[in-house]
């Protein structure tokens, strides 16, 4: 095997019929793929989750077989001489507790003189528009947003001739998203970028060429991007990738099912499901979320936006008692003891409401507590109901069919996919039949499929007559297809009208 | 926690050389571990706990907060050597509980050098920030740098592992898990209940950050600059000299002004 560090003026990085396979699993990765990228070419690689575009990436960057050891075999490989990468978790890029500390182990590595650190660093930081007046400011006081452009700049510090980005905007906020990738085209003027990335409305329209996998790692388009979306617009859909009017698809199939179901509004609300008055959420002794009053009905689609460390997620634990709270709180017409000032044996006493509020965590590995799938779904039936095992097995069948979970039964809930793995998170939260359901961003640095099935199962347990609380991220999903917007800002609840399509809405409530 | 120990104050200490300050710390150890005299242990737990509040990075108030706990500390580890220690002076005894003149000298002389300790490495602590010490260790020891940095991203790394543990306890609380039986079992359930997550996850996050720092040029080989130089000057030597007459002092008060008397506790039968 050749691996040349860039030869030719023309060519940034290329592959020659390569072979992948990973250690332990049956089948290869990529079988004879060829691909070159010209230098000065941004290019985008689109495929479905685990089709090995990342893995791509890190072949065409060097990472492997350099750094990651995996078995390769290719008849050529051609490297940029000098390149950066960013990678998709803000978390884990930085190794030093402070920006100018970060930045300075990059030029450290290059051996450049102290003399010369600041300066670099105040020209890479201006570069991406990070305005600091003091470098020395703690990585963690930034925004994951801002973290994502402080690892673009410690990228320019290597003075790049291309740049690698691994979904580097899969876990931002909208307002995040946006900036980064702003940095990104600021700095890319004369730099060869190759993008892996699975949500494209900023860099769609920007990319010189679109690179389609399949799921099985082999190309099926190459070319520019309009004529990508246009000619292989049936792939697309059917791989579940995000392109340019997935949502309105969506949005049509759902208007679709929800005309026959026929028009039951008019009538009077129902009972709420949970009221608070005056409620007031507690982290370590601090209010963090306030609501003066607010109430979920049965049938309630409600998205939960705001920015980050606004109080979303705690309004959630404190529904779920998981903090403390004071004021009025009804679950289904029975008053929930205040827990904030209460004695150490009330507390005690207090439980989260499991059996009428399904909850489903952020990172689904953190809620498995069982060895294997089945008893994962079996484990809250048994808490709640105890006792008749055939019924228990018929139950736990019907769940693992309806969330495409068959032949999965023995495999412990770690070694699932990302998409199977949130799809038993789901699962084992809703299995009590819990009316109320709250989900702390399901969808984050989820694929389209992924997503859709989610809100697909959202629905269908809407549709029977449960109530959906989701924080989330995506305007879409705000916009298209909660029927009802809480918006949390500086730690207090507000509701918004649900914004322009109100009228198709309003058909859709059951 | 980390915020809780992070120095909120700048004392001379705070600027002087860490790598020179640790070798002096470690003499200054080695001396506690080796007193024999009461009175030098008594006087060193003394001088050391003002200096902390002197010289150390808290501010007065939490340096009383971490100083309080040092009761405790003294209790502790001079009770055991009060009640069963050795010695032929009987004062008083019940049942298996002896305490004579000589476990009972020795057993305070164990408690005062336990606070000397305790306050000599809070002195330490709270002046030498990990990244400054690993910078300075480097330069002047030549520890090897993807030693130090692995050091300096793991600190990074852990405040992320603590937040994850509080997730994963609620998680259990909404889940309804509860751990099956007690004691020995019990805690091997706790255990499964918690590291494997945590582990999985901060496994993950490791190789994550590593990747990252190869792919920042970091390879361990070839010449590297620092951002923090880490340079000796006339106030390490000030610094020095200071805390070198601390013991002396402490050692000369004692032979002049001795409080108990006893230039050897230990024991010999």
């Amino acid at each position: 095997m050749d691996v040349d560090v860039q030869d030719t003026r023309e060519i940034a990085a290329s592959v020659q019929a390569l072979r992948l396979k990973f250690p332990g699993e049956p089948g290869f990765v990529f079988k004879d793929l060829s691909l070159t990228v010209r230098r000065g070419e941004k290019v985008l690689l689109l495929g479905p989750s685990g089709c090995g575009k990342s893995t791509l990436l890190q072949v065409l960057g060097g990472l492997i077989p350099h750094v990651m050891e995996v078995p390769m075999k290719a008849e050529n490989i051609v490297i940029p001489l000098s390149r950066g990468y960013v990678f998709q978790d803000p978390d884990t890029q930085f190794c030093m507790p402070f920006v100018d500390e970060e930045l300075a182990f990059v030029l450290e590595n290059r051996g450049i003189d102290r003399i010369h650190m600041e300066s670099r660093m105040r020209k890479a930081l201006q570069a991406v528009g990070l305005m600091l007046n003091d470098l020395h400011v703690p990585v963690d006081s930034l925004s994951q947003g801002m973290k994502q452009r402080l690892a673009l700049a410690s990228v320019l510090l290597l003075a790049p001739e291309a740049i690698f980005l691994d979904e580097p905007s899969a876990l931002l906020d909208p307002e995040g998203r946006t900036q980064m990738w702003e940095s990104v085209w600021s700095v890319a003027e004369g730099r060869t970028l190759v993008i892996v990335e699975h949500r494209i409305e900023e860099i769609a329209d920007r990319v010189d060429r679109i690179i389609l996998f399949a799921p099985d790692g082999s190309i099926v388009g190459d070319g520019r991007p309009e004529w990508i979306f246009r000619k292989f617009h049936r792939e697309l859909q059917q791989f579940g990738i995000w392109h340019p009017g997935v949502w309105e698809e969506f949005g049509r199939k759902l208007e679709s099912g929800q005309e026959k179901n026929g028009n039951s509004e008019t009538e009077d609300r129902p009972d709420p499901l949970l009221s608070l008055n005056r409620f007031t959420g507690f982290r370590a002794g601090r209010p963090v979320i306030q609501v003066d009053a607010a109430s979920i009905y049965p049938g309630d689609f409600i998205a939960v936006t705001g920015p980050n460390g606004a109080g979303k997620s705690s309004l959630l634990l404190s529904l779920m008692c998981l903090l403390r709270f004071k004021g009025q709180y009804l679950l289904r017409g029975a008053i929930m003891a205040e827990t904030a000032g209460a004695s150490w044996r009330q507390r005690k006493r207090a439980r989260p409401p499991s059996d009428q509020i399904g909850y489903v965590f952020q990172n689904p590995e953190f809620q498995f507590v069982a060895e294997s799938v089945k008893e994962e779904i079996g484990f809250s039936l048994k808490i709640g109901e105890g006792g008749n095992v055939p019924e228990l097995e018929g139950k736990v069948q019907s769940f693992l069919r309806s969330f495409h979970l068959e032949g999965l039964e023995q495999r412990h809930p770690y070694q699932l996919s990302t998409g199977q793995k949130r799809r038993l998170s789901i699962a084992s939260a809703v299995v009590r039949g819990q009316p109320i359901l709250l989900l702390d961003e399901p969808t984050f640095g989820q694929d389209a499929s992924n997503t859709f099935a989610i809100l697909d199962y959202c629905m269908a347990m809407r549709a029977e007559g449960a109530a959906i609380v989701m924080v989330t991220h995506e305007e879409e999903i705000a916009k298209r297809i909660a029927t009802r917007i809480w918006e949390v800002a500086e730690g207090q609840l507000s509701e918004r009208p649900t914004g322009s399509c109100a009228d198709a809405k309003a058909r859709m409530i059951p | 926690m980390i915020e809780f120990l992070t120095p909120n104050r700048s004392t001379m200490l705070q600027r002087v050389n860490p790598a020179v300050k640790l070798v002096l710390f470690i003499a200054l150890l080695l001396v506690t571990v080796q007193t024999r005299r009461i009175d030098f242990a008594v006087n060193q737990a003394a001088a050391y706990t003002l200096a902390l509040f002197v010289l150390g990075g808290f501010t007065f108030r939490k340096t009383l907060l971490l100083v309080l706990p040092f009761g405790l500390l003294f209790a502790s580890s001079s009770v055991t050597m009060i009640f069963f220690g050795k010695g032929d002076t009987l004062w008083w005894h019940w049942g298996l509980l002896r305490i004579t003149e000589e476990s009972f000298y020795r057993g305070l002389h164990l408690g005062f050098r336990s606070i000397a300790f305790a306050a000599e490495g809070l002195l330490f602590v709270s002046t030498t920030p990990s990244v400054r010490l690993f910078y300075a260790l480097m330069q002047s020891f030549k520890l090897p740098p993807r030693f130090a940095y692995s050091f300096m991203a793991s600190i990074r790394l852990l405040p992320m592992v603590w937040e994850e543990f509080l997730i994963r306890r609620q998680a259990l609380q909404v889940r309804g898990a509860q751990v099956k039986g007690k004691g020995l079992k019990g805690l091997m359930e706790h255990i499964r209940m918690y590291a494997v997550p945590l582990l999985s996850q901060s496994i993950r996050r490791a190789h994550r950050v590593a990747i990252a720092m190869e792919a920042k040029q970091f390879n361990g080989k070839g010449r590297r600059t620092y951002y923090y130089p880490s340079r000796v000057s006339w106030s390490d030597g000030i610094a020095a000299l200071l805390l070198i007459l601390v013991p002396i002092a402490a050692y000369a008060a004692a032979i002049a002004f001795p409080w108990i008397g006893i230039a050897d506790v230990r024991y010999h039968a």
